[in-house]
């Protein structure tokens, strides 16, 4: 009994945990509990809010309107404090007849800093609210309170794409946008036929002064590299089809809007994006043919698009731009691009690509138009406020991805580098949560794009699927011939040496 | 050597100055016919960069300013060749390459990990060309100390060569076109219009050699040589087989599939040369008529050209050759410098790898010969032996990095100054290694390919010589280009050898028969250990189990 005691002890006791201890699939322990307890829709903003009005009343009825409109917000919390204007503040800010001046004096008295924003009264206003391109916003009197609710709603603050950027559904600046640390932004000038028509631009210089300093100011949020390239003979048929019009011409093309996507494959071909490791946000100038110039292009509703550039853009690809050279450059063989037209069609969509909404118009409340190609201030606070969301969110999904795939495949290999950035992601996602808390938003931000990067590289390490594919058939015809005839006989004297154990064994069979 | 370089620096110090305002391409195509039976079509696309921003580029593909800056090369060298030249039969290559895929580049002084770039800057190439130039790593990679020198213009008293140089081949690539449909895309005209256009690749496949190159180098700006520009060389060489095309006469039809409507509209200067040289012996007569006929004369050697000038705008043009129905007999006079590579040995345990270098010309000639053995393939110095020697008056200088196994390659240079007339064999022994079985690549018993030695020549005559002078970048260049003396890197052709290559379903086996012992060998022995025979008392009461087994027992007997 002894002897079978030892085989079992021998295979069973020691054995049998020997092999599962080298044959496990290694795995550094990880944060489960803190990964399956992420919850991304209880994320929520705090952001400041000061109040600046000339008398306590319209102050505290002010404050209290803006306070209620966004109580029932959970994305976006407000901390809203009142403040009297001092007395000189307001003597200039009555006598100063032009706004902007008007916000070149607040500029100065306060210390303007992100996420927060100054809706300060304004009696000589024309209109209820007036927002430019500083964190200020103007209003007239008391009785503005609902205009200027629904323009923080509406332009400031737009928590419906917050919840969106969030959740990671749609919204009005979803579409568009990818999340990344870093861009490049390349401008493509197409000339399909220089042996014809040649095409004065020089494409650098464009997009080093307009594309250059609308991204500078956009520095805390990415880095982007700026490039531009020519290609030329990439023949495109549009197939135009020709509409006779009032115009001087008496004709147009027209471009059907099912086509213009195809264009999109062809400049993908030569535009050489894949070389980068960075997402590129592609700009392209077509210059089209003059045997099809001018040209339109027609939407889904088969209406002429009237605008004096011809553009469409693309989401996560980027912009195009038709170029179209006017009668007298196509007799002269030169196209001569209006740059300023041009780049600011560019800038729009460059805006629209990284997630900055076209804003709607609101009754009675003026919305500055843009003199430069700078973002308005409180545009790239409601950037941040959105990518922070975005990337805390993104890195949440992927390592909860992450956490699934491994609770459902059990060859994935979690090695010590894999390990670490996944703790990193966990650790970050920790502090930009208390960091959106407090309010301070760009620390926030840093944190969130630590955390989205490291839960990106954990997702996507190829260490990941080293052992993914060992075929279980090549273990079991392993196993199967090893394990079955040692085993049986170890198994069956198992019941023996129960019965040996407990003193019960037949002693008159023994002697 | 350093006299070798200082001279490459001194002709760039005279190089033509370069308009500032945009990007230049051109265009050039060169025909040799390779008597007898042979036609060797050389193309070069030419872009030169102006300007110094990386960031923005006109005519010179984006994707390859793109990875100069990201990996900071100063100059690079990539061919993908299918076949090999022979340059016995056929003298020398305007560029030589060698089978398979062949890398090489030198980093910028400022790069502080030159094994992470090089590493990278394969794997994006691999990417550009659908090549499998990922799998260059440390194992197959050589830092040349003398063999190979930029052809591009570099800072005097910067020991280049070694420390910032890298260098792999992978003999074992297939060429075809996946790789030369994303070089033709890095053409500013694409393959839509200009001499790109003729390259069909269902066509320029179907040749005994074909090779497509893209060679980055910096040229100087101006006579000062205080700035830099990138040049940008994509090159095709094909050799056609008049066996294969069934004719001896050629015509851009038959090579092409088609006649050239063109150059490219971009290119300031599309220009087609013809080699007229093997006409005395091989007469035949262009169609349509050159432009005009050069006679050029360099380093000994008069060379015949005709000229084509391809404008934008030009008609179709079909160029073509007839030859005369009487064809003399004509035998090929080897070129100065040729050689031949071969594996000895028998059995599985040793064998030897030998390069025959011919030396047919009147005078001595230099060369460097740079062996690049992988680790699997020891080759020890104590073994090299020259003519059967082991210690020869003909090395000047040698250089010996021994390799470790999975990590560095055998790297062999020899400085050898090569007798006249007469042919000077190097023999170096290597040993047979066993692989782990997950090295063996697929198909292991097809052999393994050893990439070719390189051998870097200062040529003393231009016979059958036809490079690019290092300060010149068309073709136009080569007229009357005598220089004191022509350097040349040249490829030998790669060998296999067949290393011991196990029955792969072998550890299958053993497992599976190594289990069916244990699992025999168990049984009786945990019987035999857990069970005892016990002598059993007679006229006790029989159950009714033994019962049964008893009627069977008597039944049996």
């Amino acid at each position: 009994m002894w002897a079978s005691a030892s085989f079992v002890g021998v295979l069973i006791v020691i054995g049998v945990p020997l092999w599962w201890k080298t044959t496990e699939v290694f795995r550094v322990s990880l944060p489960y509990e803190k990964i399956n307890a992420f919850d991304s829709e209880a994320h929520y903003i705090t952001t400041d809010l000061v109040v600046l009005a000339n008398d306590d009343r319209t102050a505290v009825n002010v404050a209290k309107e803006i306070q209620k409109a966004f109580s029932q917000s959970d994305v976006i919390k407000l901390r809203v404090t009142k403040q009297i204007i001092s007395e000189t503040l307001r003597q200039t800010l009555d006598t100063v007849i032009d706004e902007q001046e008007a916000l070149e004096e607040i500029a100065a008295t306060f210390d303007q800093k992100h996420n927060t924003l100054y809706v300060v009264q304004r009696a000589p206003l024309l209109q209820d609210v007036w927002v430019g391109t500083e964190r200020v916003v103007f209003f007239r009197d008391g009785k503005a309170s609902s205009t200027l609710v629904s323009a923080l709603d509406k332009w400031i603050y737009e928590p419906s794409v917050l919840q969106g950027a969030r959740s990671e559904s749609a919204d009005a600046a979803r579409q568009v946008r990818f999340p990344s640390s870093d861009y490049h932004v390349v401008l493509s000038v197409v000339n399909p036929k220089p042996h014809l028509m040649k095409v004065e631009f020089d494409a650098a210089e464009a997009v080093e002064d307009y594309i250059g300093s609308f991204v500078d100011e956009l520095s805390e949020l990415h880095n982007f590299t700026l490039k531009s390239q020519w290609l030329y003979l990439l023949d495109f048929d549009f197939q135009p089809r020709k509409v006779i019009d009032k115009s001087k011409v008496g004709y147009h093309y027209a471009i059907r809007h099912e086509r213009l996507h195809l264009l999109l494959t062809k400049l993908e071909e030569r535009a050489a994006t894949h070389v980068s490791e960075l997402p590129t946000v592609n700009l392209a100038l077509y210059v089209t043919q003059c045997d099809m110039s001018p040209a339109y292009i027609y939407d889904t509703n088969n209406q002429k698009v009237e605008s004096r550039v011809q553009a469409f853009m693309s989401p996560k690809w980027g912009g195009v731009v038709l170029g179209t050279p006017t009668v007298d450059e196509c007799a002269e063989g030169i196209h001569r691009p209006k740059v300023t037209q041009i780049m600011g069609t560019f800038l729009a969509h460059l805006r629209k690509l990284i997630g900055i909404t076209d804003k709607e118009s609101i009754q009675n409340g003026n919305l500055e138009a843009l003199r430069s190609v700078a973002p308005r201030r409180w545009e790239v606070d409601s950037l941040l406020r959105i990518r922070t969301l975005e990337q805390v969110t993104s890195a949440e999904t992927s390592l909860k991805s992450l956490a699934k795939l491994l609770g459902e495949i059990s060859n994935i290999v979690i090695n010590e580098e894999v390990g670490a950035s996944i703790n990193i992601a966990v650790q970050n996602i920790q502090n930009a949560k208390n960091l959106m808390l407090c309010g301070r938003l760009l620390e926030a931000y840093r944190a969130s794009q630590t955390a989205f990067i490291a839960a990106e590289t954990a997702f996507m390490d190829p260490s990941l699927l080293a052992l993914l594919y060992f075929p279980d058939d090549q273990k079991y015809a392993i196993y199967i011939p090893l394990f079955l005839p040692i085993m049986f006989p170890v198994i069956l004297s198992l019941k023996n040496l129960i019965l040996w154990f407990r003193g019960k064994l037949p002693k008159e069979k023994v002697d | 050597m350093s006299k070798f370089r200082n001279i490459i620096f001194l002709l760039f110090l005279i190089s033509q100055t370069i308009s500032v305002s945009s990007d230049d391409f051109k265009e050039e195509l060169y025909i040799k016919p390779l008597p007898p039976m042979h036609l060797y079509v050389y193309f070069q696309f030419i872009t030169l960069i102006t300007g110094d921003t990386y960031e923005h580029s006109h005519l010179a593909p984006r994707s390859l300013k793109e990875i100069m800056s990201r990996f900071q090369v100063e100059e690079l060298h990539l061919t993908l060749t299918e076949g090999q030249w022979r340059h016995k039969q056929w003298g020398y290559p305007v560029m030589d390459a060698a089978p398979g895929a062949e890398l090489y580049a030198w980093f910028a002084p400022t790069v502080t990990d030159v094994n992470a770039n090089w590493k990278k800057l394969s794997a994006t190439l691999s990417g550009l060309f659908c090549a499998s130039l990922n799998f260059i790593d440390a194992h197959n990679t050589i830092s040349p100390k003398m063999a190979l020198t930029p052809l591009g213009a570099m800072n005097i008293g910067l020991n280049y060569t070694s420390q910032f140089a890298r260098y792999a081949s992978l003999p074992r690539e297939i060429v075809c076109t996946e790789n030369l449909t994303p070089w033709k895309k890095l053409l500013p005209c694409e393959s839509s219009h200009g001499f790109a256009s003729l390259l069909n690749s269902r066509l320029i496949h179907n040749t005994n050699y074909h090779s497509i190159g893209v060679h980055i180098r910096k040229v100087c700006s101006n006579n000062e040589c205080t700035n830099y520009n990138f040049e940008v060389k994509q090159t095709v060489a094909l050799v056609y087989d008049f066996k294969i095309i069934n004719s001896i006469n050629w015509s851009f039809k038959l090579l092409f599939g088609q006649g050239l409507f063109g150059g490219c509209p971009l290119s300031s200067s599309s220009k087609i040369y013809i080699d007229l040289t093997s006409n005395d012996t091989l007469p035949f007569k262009l169609s349509p008529k050159p432009i005009s006929i050069i006679q050029s004369q360099r380093g000994g050697s008069d060379t015949l050209l005709a000229v084509y000038d391809i404008k934008a705008d030009s008609p179709m043009i079909n160029i073509g050759a007839k030859h005369s129905i009487d064809n003399k007999f004509s035998v090929t006079i080897p070129p100065p410098l040729h050689f031949n590579r071969y594996v000895l040995g028998y059995g599985k345990e040793f064998g030897g790898i030998v390069t025959e270098i011919t030396n047919t010309y009147w005078a001595p000639i230099d060369i460097i010969l740079l062996e690049n053995a992988p680790w699997w393939l020891p080759i020890q110095l104590s073994t090299l032996r020259i003519n059967g020697e082991a210690e020869s008056s003909l090395i000047l200088k040698q250089y010996y990095s021994p390799g470790r196994s999975r990590q560095r390659p055998y790297h062999l240079e020899l400085l050898m100054r090569l007798p006249p007339k007469s042919t000077t064999t190097v023999t170096i022994d290597f040993e047979f290694v066993f692989l782990k079985w997950q090295e063996y690549p697929p198909d292991a018993n097809h052999g393994f390919y050893i990439g070719s030695a390189l051998i870097s020549a200062k040529l003393p005559t231009a016979k059958n010589y036809t490079s690019i002078p290092v300060d010149g970048t068309t073709l136009e260049s080569v007229i009357n280009a005598s220089k004191p003396w022509y350097p040349a890197v040249f490829r030998t052709n790669g060998a296999m050898v067949s290393l011991p290559t196990p029955d792969f379903s072998m550890p299958y086996n053993v497992i599976c028969l190594a289990c069916t012992v244990v699992a025999l060998a168990f049984g009786p022995l945990h019987n035999i250990c857990t069970k005892e025979l016990v002598l059993k008392p007679s006229g006790t009461p029989i159950s009714l189990r033994q019962r049964i087994i008893n009627l069977f027992k008597k039944k049996k007997d």
